[in-house]
This record gives C-alpha cells, sequence and structure tokens, in this order.
C-alpha cells in the first residue's frame, strides 16, 4: 500500500468507537477486508460504488420524491464498505434481544388482559391510559400462540464504551429488511472475492423463516392457509419492499380495497370469485385498519376487518395494539418488564431515560439540554427529535413551550456517540456514525434472528441521525465467526 | 442456444451460492459433472476454483460444450439457414458470437465482475429468444426451431433434477426444507412461481411435481412435451416420410407416461428409474427427430 492510499486517509473521532480502528489499529474483525481494500485504489472504489448505484436502481430498489408534481426516483444510498460485527459480538445481540422480545410479548399479552404488571406497580397506570397506541379495542383479543410481536426490528447503538444499547423498539411495521437482503446481493457483486474469503453468515433465509412463522399462524384446521400482504399502496415511501417480500414468500400483494369482510370472514376478491384470506402480514398502521373502529376515513383498510380478529377468523401480524409497547415513554420500562417477567438481568441496556411528565425530570433535561436529546414519544423516522447541542436559542424556546404543554409526550436521553464506521463517500475514506436493526421472527417454535441487520449510516459529517427520511443510507452487515 | 441460457442460469445461480456459504461448502463439481466430461483429476481440481470453473464452462475451446462453442456453432448453423431466419435473429446470434470472443469477456471472467459477463450473456440469450418470438413467421423453419428449444430444455431439466435428487439419494420421504430445493428451483427460473404456487412444507413431492409435471411452468418437462406435441403436429402433417407416423407414436407412448403418471406414486425405488427411462426416450426421439428431419 502506497503512502498515499485512501486508506491512509482514515481518520477516526476521539472518544467514539471506531467500528474498524481501536485507538491505533485495526480490529481483528476488520484486518481481512482491510487488507483486500489496500488492493485497490480510488478509481476501482468508485466503479464499485457506481455499480452498486445502478443495480439498485435497475432493480426499482427506489423511493419516490415529489417535487412540483414530477416523482423523481432516488436510490436509498447504500455505503460500498461493509459494516462487521464478531461472532461473539452477534451472539450477546442475539440472546439480548431474544431476552427484550419475550419480556415485550409478556407484556402485551398481560396489557390487554389482566394488567398485572398495573396492579403491581411496575408500570403506571396513568402511563398505559395516556398511550394513544394503546388500542382498548384490542383489550381480550385471544391471538394464536400468545404471539403479538412477530416481526420486529429492535434498534442498536454502540456507544464509546464499545457496548450495545437499544435505542428503540419498532414492534408495528418495521421495515429495512428488504434492504439486508438486497445490500448483500448488491456486495455479491461489487467484492465477490472478499465476501465470499470472509466467512460471512448468510442472511438469504430470511424469507424462509418468515413464512413458516405465517404458515403456522394460520388455524390448524386449515391445511392450505392463505396469506396476504396488506400494503397501503404504491405511494407508501416503503412499497418496494411490500413488493419484495411478496414476490419472496410467494404470497399476494393486496391494497384494503382488494379486502372484503363478510360474516366476520375476510376474502380477497379474486378473478375466480372470493377467496379466503387467513393470515394477514399487515404494512398499514393500526389507525388505517379498519375505518369501523380507527379513522373513519381511511381507505387503506377494511371495514370489519377487527371483528374478523376478534373472532380469531384471521392472523394479523404483528398484532393490533403493539404500539403500546414500543411507545418511547414505555421503552424505559422495558428493563423493569424483564425483571418481572422473566427473573433476568436485561442482557442489552437501554439508554437512560427521563420521562419529561415527571416534573423533575422536566426541570433537568431543560437546565440540562446540551447534553440531551429530546424525543417526541409519538413521532419516528428521526421527526420531532431535539438535539440540545444544536438546536438554536429561537428554535429551543419555541419547542420548550411545546413540551412543557404535553410533557407526556416527550423523554429526553443523553446524546450518545454513535460508533462509526469507514465509508466510502466523494472518493475518500470517512467516519460516519451508525446504528445497527436486526431483524427477529417470533413464531410457535421460538424467536430466530438472521445473523445481519441494517446498518444504517448518518452520510452527513458529525450527524447522528441516521434515518432515511433524514439523509441516511445503510450498509451491508456482516456477521463473521472467525472469534 | 437454448442449453446456453440453462447453462448461464446454473452457473449464476452457483457463483452466486459460492459466495453466501462457506467455502468448504460449495463445490462446482457437480455443475461439472452435468456439463463438461473432465475427467475426474480435473473436476477435483477446478471445483473449489470459482474463476476455473467459470471459465471451462464458458470460455475454453477445448470444452465443446462450452458457451463459447456452442455460440459459436449456432453461428455457423444460423449462417447457413439465413434465408429462413429473420434479419433480426441473424443479428443477434452475431452479436452473440462477438461479444463471446471480446478480451474484456476473459478479463473480467478473471475479476470480480464474473456476474457481469455470465448476466450479459443470458440477457443475450434471452434477448435472442424475445426476438425471435416476436420476428420469426410461424412455419417450418419457427417449428424446427422450437422441437429444438424443447427438447433441449426438457432434457436440461431432467438432468439437473436427476443430479438433485441423486445428491439426495432418490430419497423422497425425508421432508427437506426449501433451502436444499433452492439451487434446482433458481436454476430452472421457477423459484418464485413455486413459491407462489406451493404452499405446504412438503418440498421433495411440490418439487417433484413443479419441475415434471407442472404443465403451466415453462421448464417442466410436461410443459416441454406439451410444446413439442404442437409443433411435431404440424410438421407431421407436412413431411410424408412413412418413419414419422412411427415418430409421433414413440412421441406419444413418453407423452402419456409423463401425462398420466401419478406423481404420489413415484417412491425411492422407482423415482431414479422413471427418472433414466424418461432421459433415455428423449434421446432416442432426439435422434429419430433428427433422421427423419435433417438425414436425406
Amino acid at each position: 500500500m502506497t503512502e498515499d492510499h485512501f486508506l491512509n486517509e482514515y481518520v477516526h473521532h476521539e472518544n467514539t468507537w471506531d467500528e474498524m480502528y481501536d485507538s491505533k489499529n485495526i480490529r481483528h474483525q476488520y484486518s481481512h477486508v482491510f487488507s483486500m481494500l489496500k488492493h485497490l485504489d480510488v478509481d476501482s472504489m468508485s466503479n464499485r460504488h457506481r455499480l452498486a448505484g445502478e443495480l439498485f436502481l435497475n432493480q426499482g430498489i427506489t423511493f419516490t420524491v415529489y417535487n412540483n408534481n414530477e416523482g423523481i426516483e432516488r436510490i436509498f444510498p447504500f455505503d460500498i464498505i461493509p459494516r462487521i460485527i464478531t461472532g461473539s459480538e452477534w451472539r450477546e445481540i442475539e440472546q439480548g434481544i431474544a431476552q427484550r422480545l419475550k419480556a415485550l410479548n409478556h407484556f402485551l399479552k398481560d396489557i390487554y388482559h389482566e394488567q398485572q404488571i398495573i396492579h403491581d406497580g411496575i408500570v403506571p397506570a396513568e402511563l398505559i391510559a395516556s398511550c394513544p397506541h394503546y388500542i382498548r379495542e384490542a383489550y381480550g383479543v385471544r391471538v394464536p400462540y400468545d404471539i403479538y410481536v412477530h416481526i420486529s426490528g429492535i434498534d442498536l447503538i454502540r456507544g464509546s464504551d464499545g457496548k450495545f444499547y437499544v435505542l428503540e423498539d419498532n414492534l408495528r411495521t418495521p421495515s429495512g429488511v428488504s434492504y439486508m437482503l438486497e445490500n448483500r446481493e448488491v456486495t455479491k457483486r461489487i467484492f465477490p472475492d472478499i465476501l465470499s474469503t470472509s466467512n460471512v453468515k448468510s442472511v438469504s433465509h430470511y424469507p424462509m423463516l418468515l413464512h413458516e412463522i405465517l404458515l403456522e399462524l394460520a388455524s390448524s384446521q386449515v391445511s392450505d392457509p392463505y396469506i396476504v400482504i396488506l400494503t397501503p399502496g404504491i405511494f407508501n415511501s416503503a412499497y418496494y419492499e411490500h413488493t419484495f417480500l411478496a414476490k419472496q414468500l410467494g404470497i399476494d400483494l393486496v391494497e384494503g380495497r382488494d379486502l372484503v369482510v363478510d360474516n366476520h370472514k375476510v376474502y380477497t376478491k379474486t378473478t375466480k370469485g372470493l377467496k379466503q384470506v387467513n393470515v394477514i402480514y399487515r404494512r398499514v398502521d393500526d389507525e388505517f385498519l379498519d375505518p369501523l373502529v380507527f379513522k373513519q376515513d381511511s381507505l387503506l383498510g377494511v371495514p370489519g376487518l377487527l371483528s374478523t380478529y376478534r373472532k380469531g377468523n384471521v392472523a394479523i401480524v404483528n398484532a393490533v395494539g403493539n404500539g403500546v409497547a414500543d411507545d418511547k415513554a414505555v421503552y424505559a420500562y422495558v428493563p423493569e418488564m424483564i425483571k418481572y417477567y422473566l427473573n433476568e438481568e436485561p442482557i442489552l441496556n437501554n439508554i437512560p431515560t427521563y420521562q419529561l411528565s415527571d416534573p423533575e425530570a422536566l426541570k433537568y433535561a431543560i437546565s440540562n439540554i446540551d447534553n440531551l436529546v429530546i424525543k417526541n414519544t409519538n413521532q419516528s423516522g428521526g421527526y420531532g427529535m431535539i438535539m440540545g447541542n444544536s438546536i438554536s436559542d429561537k428554535d429551543w424556546v419555541k419547542a420548550k413551550a411545546e413540551i412543557e404543554k404535553n410533557p407526556r409526550n416527550y423523554v429526553a436521553q443523553p446524546i450518545i456517540q454513535l460508533s462509526t464506521v469507514p465509508c466510502f463517500i466523494n472518493g475518500k475514506i470517512q467516519p460516519r456514525h451508525v446504528d445497527l436493526r436486526p431483524f427477529a421472527l417470533c413464531g410457535p417454535q421460538g424467536i430466530k434472528l438472521v445473523p445481519g441487520g441494517l446498518t444504517r449510516v448518518a452520510l452527513t459529517e458529525g450527524s447522528l441521525i441516521v434515518n432515511s427520511s433524514q439523509g441516511g443510507g445503510s450498509k451491508d452487515t456482516w456477521i463473521i465467526d472467525n472469534d | 442456444m437454448e442449453r446456453v441460457e440453462e447453462m448461464l442460469r446454473v452457473a449464476r445461480t452457483y457463483y452466486i451460492y459460492s459466495l453466501d456459504t462457506n467455502h468448504t461448502d460449495s463445490s462446482w463439481k457437480p455443475v461439472l459433472q452435468i456439463y463438461t466430461d473432465l475427467d475426474e483429476d480435473k473436476k477435483t481440481q477446478f471445483e473449489m476454483d470459482n474463476y476455473a470453473a467459470l471459465k471451462y464452462l464458458l470460455l475454453d475451446s477445448d470444452n465443446e460444450n462450452s458457451t463459447k462453442n456452442i455460440i459459436q456453432r449456432a453461428r455457423e448453423n444460423a449462417r447457413g439457414i439465413q434465408d429462413h431466419l429473420t434479419r433480426e435473429v441473424w443479428e443477434e446470434v452475431n452479436a452473440m458470437y462477438h461479444s463471446i470472443n471480446r478480451s474484456f469477456v476473459t478479463l473480467k471472467l478473471a475479476s470480480s465482475d464474473a456476474l457481469e459477463i455470465i448476466d450479459l450473456f443470458l440477457k443475450h440469450s434471452m434477448m435472442y429468444a424475445g426476438i425471435m418470438d416476436v420476428t420469426m413467421q410461424r412455419g417450418i423453419g419457427w417449428n424446427i426451431m422450437k422441437l429444438g428449444k424443447f427438447v433441449e430444455r426438457s432434457i436440461e431439466t431432467l438432468i439437473l433434477t436427476d443430479k438433485q435428487f441423486e445428491l439426495f439419494d432418490y430419497d423422497l420421504c425425508t421432508e427437506r426444507g426449501i433451502t436444499n430445493w433452492r439451487f434446482l428451483l433458481l436454476s430452472l427460473a421457477g423459484y418464485e412461481a413455486y413459491l407462489k404456487t406451493y404452499r405446504s412444507n412438503k418440498h421433495n413431492q411440490q418439487v417433484l411435481h413443479q419441475v415434471i409435471f407442472n404443465a403451466d411452468f415453462p421448464h417442466s418437462v410436461l410443459y416441454c412435451l406439451n410444446q413439442i406435441d404442437r409443433s411435431l403436429a404440424v410438421l407431421a402433417q407436412e413431411n410424408s416420410n412413412p418413419e414419422v407416423a412411427d415418430l409421433l407414436r414413440m412421441f406419444g407412448r413418453m407423452h402419456s407416461k409423463v401425462r398420466f403418471t401419478d406423481p404420489l406414486t413415484l417412491q425411492q425405488e422407482n423415482i431414479k428409474q422413471f427418472f433414466q427411462e424418461l432421459k433415455h426416450d428423449l434421446q432416442n426421439f432426439n435422434s429419430k427427430l433428427r433422421l427423419i428431419f435433417f438425414s436425406y
């Protein structure tokens, strides 16, 4: 490697965990990739970057940005250098997520039935009562095998101490799994030699696992269950993923208008007549699911769907009402839930969270705003976040007034310097902050994680916001078992 | 040309497969056994080497069955019957021939861009099939091409299926997950169709049904035989050779065997025999077909 090789330009941040470097040396999990990259020059890397973009565009892995009534197809930015996690780190993540999901499933069953956790004073009743995602209509509904969270994407970050922390739980309709799978396919094209010699665990069986779980959720009396994916339609930003999963699973993709409820059963309208649906993998939020119960003007859902669900004539994945468990205010109680339901210590830690409904916490947050991030509990995708270290005085005055008006809707957390990874941006290798969304599947046979996940990258220098809606991109995530 | 398409699809599937698992799990040996007559030592030498295997399968002039040699022969054939082909079909075959002889093909195949080369010729193959379909008059020439195409396809499907079942010792009773069948289904461009059509976990029987007995799956043996049946009927009408009646009887027996075999009755003992007989029948039919229509 010559002295002016692009890899030599990499300077990682002080006081931040860098995934490739410790203070001076290359971490062992990166050593093989690093040695292979040494043989490539900037032009070769740029060509691979360009090829990756073309592959995403040609396969239609795009989202549409509307401007002046014109749709512009954009790809979800992809950084070509993989993010690498060791086998032992992965095992901890796997166990931690499985433990957390087990507890969250218990919580959802409890909160929609006996509510023992409230009676025992672990979770305050007012927190649940004030949660907009607690669905009263789901109270008392029995779901197959008592599983509420079938598909989850729990966001993890790595702090400057090198430990993984849970950033948030996504238990409703987590997206991004298609990018995890497609990122790997693109890596096969751009770095086949590095991939094949790095002992990387495969992720390609995810659709098979998901399909098995969906089949198992149908009533045991149905020999040939009919499963559909319910999408909000082509204007949804995750529509590509809905079509991708429908193809990979070999199941039909439907919109609300394709379904009809008759005599407490759901049917798809087909050219051969009505066909009963046994399992719906819905990618439509609760509030749009059934206009007879939720938003009356929703055209995305199916009138009467909830009554069918209550009668047990259709399984809905994920269960209705899961939003109460991934509410950002309820998040703070998950470690307590793990102790309460499982009698175990949490394997993965939460980030310290201040409930601003508590006047003391509110006072603390206001006086220490420089070191905190404030999150709106009802928003996601990086929206409604106030980064205390970068907000202007004018904006803070406005935001503070909003927070004081309804503090239940806000939580505060210390600003954590997410770990950095090397990214190839504008012909240079530069550190950027990342998180990790592993995808877990929960069925009657237990909880399974595919070894990988979606690494989201904050592509803007210094930014800690990784969401695609806020300029984030993604990376292929390699779990390598060589330790 | 049908063989080129199939071989490229197999090579593509296998190449990707080799990247997706531990290197020790993937060997090119089964593919080399199907498509080459390399001796065992060479097969062992090439089996773990992506480049060596791909180069031999695609570009090696010493390999009778290499993509390059097949394309070259197809071009020679096309040249000889240019008056029966449309200009578009000839140009596509010619373009393929010139493409595969360009130096960048060897260079890229040896690099991390190998998949790009496989995809390039796979696209060419599909383009060729599309151009033929869109531009060729539905006369004798068309039906002869169709016959050749579907005889080749049915044999390819049968060989690949037989190989896959051989790896499982023709054991239909031990249920195997879909991952075990992915290679075969992807190689036959039937993975998505399989997922949409078959819903239970009895993959052994379902895969067997899809690749042999499913009349709607364009790579199944039955679909190919149905297509052959139609073209053969047209050609037989216009041919006065007394041997044609024999050929029709021979085909009818083979076609009926597939049409009227109940897949559920095929067990470990007779499935191997079923494949072998079918392969044998198809090869005999192919020889007789050549004899009647091309040897005067």
